[in-house]
C-alpha cells in the first residue's frame, strides 16, 4: 500500500471559544488530488493554514515522509515541501512577475538567467505568464499561475489551493484544471478547498468533507459510490434541494431601460458599447458573461457611479442622459456589488453600522436630519440577523469577522429594506456555500415580485436557475437576449459567452 | 520555543494597556538619558513631579499649556479620522492668531466684550480654516498629498506672521521690539483668579465634547468614519468624498485656528515670536496618544502639558536642558505605537512536546 506523503493526526485548533478544528486526521498522497469540501466556516481554511505553517495546532501532529514535524512559519512548511495558494494572492502589485518570484525564491532561482528559469518551470506545467509584466496588469487567473510557479520554484511537493476557482473565468478554470492534471502526473500532492461539487467529482481522487470543525467523511472518489447529492447532504448535514422554487410572476411595467448606452471603464477594464435592454417588474433579467467583458463598467454606468459616454437611460417614468443620471436621485434602487468586504460594507465597522450604509437618509433624525439614529439602525440589524438567519452574535460584531455568506446576507437585508423598485445584484453568490447560495437565490426570486431584478453574473447555473430573460455579454456588447423558457436558445448561452455565434 | 500569534480578541482595556506600555517605555528611556547626564533619575523625576504638582500655581500652568494642545490635538484627530494627515496645525494656529489679533487691533478695536470675543473666536476659526482649505482643495481637486502641503504651508504662515509684526503691524510704541501692540482689554479672555488659565480652556473642552458628539451621533460623522476606513464603500454608498475632504479640513483648520486665538487673547495679548512654538506639531502626538478619541484628547493634552512644565523645572532646578521633555514626548509616542503592536499579538511559550496544553487566552468572554 502506498504511504501518504503528509499525514495529519488528531489536529485540533480553537480560536477563543470557537472550535475551528476538532481531532482531524487527513492524508495527502503524491500524485493524487484531495478535495476538501465544506460550508463556509466549516474549518477547511484553518486546517490547511495549519498544514501550511500559518497557524499552530493546539493538539495533534503533522508527519511528513514518516517523520514528525512542527512548523513555526509558512517558510518552515515550505522547507518541508508544503506550500499554499491563498484565496487572496500574496503578490506585490507594483512589482513584475519576475521580481515577485525572486523575492520569495531567490535562493532557489540562483545566479543564472532568472527569466529562463521562470519560463522553463512555467512551460513544464503549462503555466502561461509573461515574467516581465507587472502584477497589476494580470488577470486573476494569471496571478494564480504566478503563485503556482512560486511554489514550484520553491520545490513544493504538496500544493494547497484555497478555493482556487472562485476568482477564475470559465476558460481560466479549464486551464487551471489542466495544470492540476500536469501537477498530478508529476507526482505532486494536491489539496484543494472548495464547495463546488462538480469540480470535486471532476478532479478529485480523494474527498474529505468537513462540517462544523469536524471531519465527516474521508473517502476515495469513486463516481459509483458517491454522488453530488450525497456530497451536498454530507456538507450541510441535511438534504439540499439545488433546485429553487421559481413561482411564475407576470412581468409588469418597464422599470429600467437602456438605449444604445456606450461607456468606458474608469479603472482600465473593457468598455461597453451600444447596450440596449429593458428590465420589467416581476422579472429577473440576467447579464451573463465571462468576467472582464465590460460588465463592471456597465454596472457602474447603470448605478450611476460612473458616467457613460453616450446613449440614454430611462428609470420609472423619466429619461436621462448619462450626465443627468449620475446626478439624479436614485431612490429605490438597491445594489449588491461584487466586492463584499471593501465596497458593499466597511470591514472594520460593526454590522449594525454597516446596515445603514446605503440608507442614511432613512435613519437621520433631529437638527434637520443631521443626527443619526444609530439605535434604530442596530435594532433593525438585530431583527435582520433573526429573519435572515445570519450567524452573528449581535449587531456589534465587526463585519470582517463574518463569513462571506453571512456578510452577504447582512448586505442583502440592507438592500432589500430600501424597498427597491430596481434590484441590481452583481455576482451575488460568488464564493458562497450551498445553503447561503440557496437563501440568496430565494431572496432574489422573492424580490422580483415587487421589483425588477438585474442580475450580473458569470455563473451559468445561477443564470439558468433564476433568470426570466438572459442577455449574453461578450467583449462589451450584448450578443443576444434570450427568453429563459426557450430551451433551444438557452442551450446557446454557453457558446455565446465564449463569443461563438451559432 | 517562542511563537507570536495574532490575538483573535483584543483585551478589554487595550487602549489603557497600550498607554501603560507607552508610559513604561518613556519612563525608562528617560532614566537612561538622566543617567547619561550624570543625574539620578529619581531626583530628576521628583523634580519634574514637584514642578507639576508642587503647587496649585504650577499645576495651573499645565492647564495653560494643555489649552492650545487640546485644540491642535482635536484638529489633528478629526482629520486623521478621515485618513487625512494635517501636519499643518502649526500654520493654521498662526493664522488663527493673526486673524484674532487683526480683529482686536484693527477691525473692531472699540467693540464691547460681548461682541468682540465671539467675533474674535469666529475670526480665528476662519483664519485657520482658510489656511487648511488650501491643502484641502489641492487634495480634493488634484489629489495632492496633504502631508507635504500642510507641512510646507506652516513655514509660509510663520514667515507671513513675522512680516506682519516686524513690518506693518509692529507696535510703534514698542521700542523696536518685534511684535504688535497689545490688544485692547476687551479682547482679553477672562482668566481664572490668580492663574493664567483662561476662557480658552473650557472652550477647548466644549469643542472636544462637540466633536465627539458630531463624530458619533451625526450623519456627517458616520460618513467621515466610512470614508476614513473604506473609500470604495463610501463611493458605493454615494457619499461625496470631495466635499467631506473639504469640510474635514475646514473643521480641522478652524480648531487649530482657535488654538492661535487662545494664545494671543489668553496669554500673550499680542502677536509676537512666542506664538509658533510647536503646539501644532505636538497636537499630532496628543491626537495619537488619545487614539483619535476626542474625549481623550484633553487628557493627553494635560499629560503633554505636564511633561513640558516638568521639563522647564528640570532646567531651573537641576540645570538640565528642558528639551529632555521633547525626548520623553517622542519616547511616549514610540512607546504607544509599540504598545499597540504588542497588544495585537501574544507571545506564547511552547515546546513542540508541550503542544497538548491549550494556549492560555485572556478573557475569553467579552460583552
Amino acid at each position: 500500500m502506498i504511504k501518504p506523503v503528509v499525514s495529519l493526526r488528531g489536529i485540533s485548533k480553537n480560536f477563543g471559544s470557537v472550535i475551528a478544528n476538532h481531532d482531524i486526521d487527513f492524508d495527502i498522497y503524491g500524485g493524487r488530488v484531495h478535495a476538501l469540501l465544506g460550508e463556509n466556516g466549516a474549518g477547511k481554511s484553518t486546517l490547511m493554514s495549519i498544514l501550511a505553517g500559518r497557524y499552530k495546532p493546539d493538539n495533534g501532529s503533522i508527519t511528513v515522509c514518516g517523520s514528525t514535524v512542527s512548523f513555526s512559519s509558512p517558510a518552515s512548511a515550505l522547507e518541508h515541501g508544503i506550500g499554499m495558494v491563498y484565496q487572496r494572492f500574496m503578490l506585490i502589485e507594483s512589482m513584475s512577475v519576475a521580481e515577485n518570484l525572486l523575492l520569495s525564491a531567490h535562493e532557489k532561482i540562483g545566479q543564472g538567467d532568472t527569466y529562463q528559469r521562470i519560463r522553463e518551470t512555467a512551460e513544464q506545467y503549462g503555466l502561461d505568464v509573461d515574467p516581465c509584466k507587472h502584477i497589476f496588469e494580470l488577470s486573476m487567473g494569471e496571478r494564480q499561475r504566478v503563485e503556482i510557479i512560486k511554489l514550484l520554484l520553491l520545490d513544493a511537493q504538496i500544493l494547497i489551493f484555497d478555493e482556487p476557482t472562485a476568482v477564475l473565468t470559465p476558460p481560466e478554470i479549464d486551464a487551471f484544471f489542466s495544470v492540476i492534471d500536469k501537477l498530478r502526473n508529476d507526482n505532486k500532492g494536491i489539496v484543494f478547498i472548495t464547495h463546488k461539487l462538480e469540480e470535486v467529482l471532476k478532479l478529485a481522487d480523494d474527498i474529505s468533507v468537513m462540517r462544523k470543525g469536524r471531519l465527516i467523511i474521508s473517502t476515495k472518489a469513486d463516481k459509483k459510490q458517491i454522488s453530488k447529492r450525497q456530497l451536498a447532504r454530507l456538507m450541510v448535514g441535511r438534504d439540499v434541494v439545488l433546485q429553487v422554487d421559481k413561482e411564475p410572476v407576470e412581468p409588469g411595467d418597464t422599470i429600467l431601460s437602456l438605449e444604445s448606452l456606450c461607456g468606458d471603464s474608469s479603472v482600465g477594464g473593457t468598455s461597453f458599447k451600444d447596450i440596449s435592454f429593458d428590465v420589467k417588474r416581476g422579472e429577473i433579467f440576467s447579464i451573463v458573461g465571462v468576467a472582464g467583458n465590460g460588465q463592471s463598467a456597465l454596472v457602474a454606468a447603470i448605478t450611476g457611479l460612473d458616467e457613460a459616454r453616450s446613449g440614454q437611460l430611462s428609470y420609472l417614468e423619466n429619461t436621462y442622459s448619462p450626465r443627468e443620471w449620475v446626478n439624479a436621485s436614485k431612490d429605490h434602487i438597491a445594489y449588491v456589488p461584487e466586492d463584499r468586504y471593501h465596497t458593499a460594507c466597511v470591514g472594520t465597522m460593526s454590522i449594525g453600522d454597516n446596515s445603514g450604509l446605503t440608507r442614511l437618509s432613512s435613519y437621520s433624525t433631529g437638527l434637520g436630519g443631521m443626527l443619526l439614529d444609530r439605535q434604530r439602525m442596530f435594532d433593525d440589524c438585530a431583527a435582520a440577523i433573526k429573519t435572515f438567519n445570519i450567524k452573528a452574535e449581535s449587531p456589534d460584531d465587526t463585519a470582517q469577522t463574518l463569513s462571506g455568506g453571512n456578510l452577504q446576507k447582512v448586505i442583502l437585508a440592507r438592500e432589500l429594506s430600501r424597498e427597491p423598485k430596481l434590484f441590481i445584484a452583481e455576482q451575488p453568490t460568488q464564493g458562497l456555500d450551498i445553503s447561503a447560495t440557496e437563501e440568496i437565490w430565494q431572496a432574489l426570486l422573492d424580490c422580483r415580485k415587487d421589483a425588477a431584478v438585474l442580475l450580473v453574473t458569470g455563473d451559468l447555473k445561477e443564470v439558468l436557475s433564476l433568470s426570466d430573460r438572459i442577455g449574453v455579454i461578450f467583449n462589451g456588447q450584448i450578443l443576444e437576449i434570450i427568453d429563459a423558457r426557450d430551451a433551444d436558445a438557452v442551450g446557446r448561452v454557453g457558446l455565446l459567452m465564449a463569443g461563438v455565434m451559432p | 520555543m517562542i511563537r507570536v500569534e495574532k490575538r483573535t480578541q483584543l483585551p478589554k482595556h487595550h487602549h489603557l494597556i497600550a498607554a501603560l506600555i507607552a508610559f513604561v517605555i518613556a519612563f525608562s528611556s528617560g532614566c537612561i538619558i538622566f543617567l547619561c547626564l550624570g543625574v539620578n533619575p529619581l531626583t530628576a523625576y521628583l523634580a519634574m513631579f514637584k514642578g507639576v504638582f508642587g503647587s496649585f500655581h504650577s499645576f495651573s500652568e499645565v492647564l495653560v499649556k494643555a489649552t492650545p494642545l487640546t485644540f491642535t490635538g482635536l484638529a489633528v484627530a478629526v482629520a486623521a479620522m478621515m485618513m487625512l494627515w494635517n501636519i499643518g496645525a502649526e500654520g493654521q494656529l498662526v493664522w488663527g492668531g493673526i486673524f484674532a489679533a487683526g480683529t482686536a487691533l484693527y477691525l473692531l478695536p472699540s467693540a464691547p466684550v460681548s461682541l468682540l470675543i465671539p467675533m474674535i473666536i469666529a475670526a480665528s476659526a476662519c483664519g485657520g480654516m482658510m489656511w487648511a482649505l488650501i491643502p484641502g482643495i489641492l487634495k480634493a481637486r488634484f489629489n495632492v498629498n496633504e502631508i507635504l502641503t500642510t507641512l510646507l504651508l506652516n513655514y509660509v504662515a510663520i514667515i507671513y506672521m513675522e512680516h506682519l509684526f516686524y513690518g506693518p503691524w509692529r507696535d510703534p510704541a514698542g521700542f523696536g521690539f518685534p511684535g504688535t501692540a497689545q490688544i485692547p482689554e476687551a479682547a482679553h479672555l477672562v482668566r481664572f483668579v490668580g492663574t493664567r488659565i483662561h476662557l480658552g480652556f473650557p472652550l477647548a473642552l466644549i469643542c472636544a465634547l462637540l466633536l465627539f458628539f458630531l463624530l458619533n451621533k451625526s450623519v456627517w460623522g458616520y460618513q467621515i468614519r466610512v470614508i476614513g476606513s473604506e473609500v470604495r464603500a463610501a463611493r458605493y454608498a454615494g457619499f461625496n468624498v470631495t466635499r467631506q475632504t473639504l469640510t474635514v479640513m475646514a473643521l480641522s483648520g478652524a480648531l487649530a485656528g482657535m488654538a492661535g486665538m487662545a494664545e494671543v487673547c489668553g496669554i500673550h495679548y499680542r502677536l509676537q515670536t512666542g506664538l509658533a512654538v510647536g503646539y501644532g506639531y505636538d497636537g499630532i502626538i496628543v491626537a495619537w496618544l488619545a487614539q483619535l478619541n476626542p474625549l481623550a484628547v484633553p487628557f493627553t493634552a494635560v499629560l503633554l502639558g505636564a511633561l513640558f512644565v516638568g521639563g522647564e523645572q528640570l532646567q531651573t532646578v537641576l540645570g538640565l536642558p528642558s528639551t529632555i521633555s521633547l525626548i520623553l514626548e517622542a519616547a511616549l509616542l514610540f512607546g504607544l505605537f509599540g504598545g499597540q503592536a504588542m497588544i495585537k499579538y501574544k507571545i506564547a511559550l511552547a515546546s513542540p512536546t508541550e503542544q497538548s496544553q491549550p494556549a492560555p487566552h485572556n478573557n475569553g468572554k467579552m460583552s
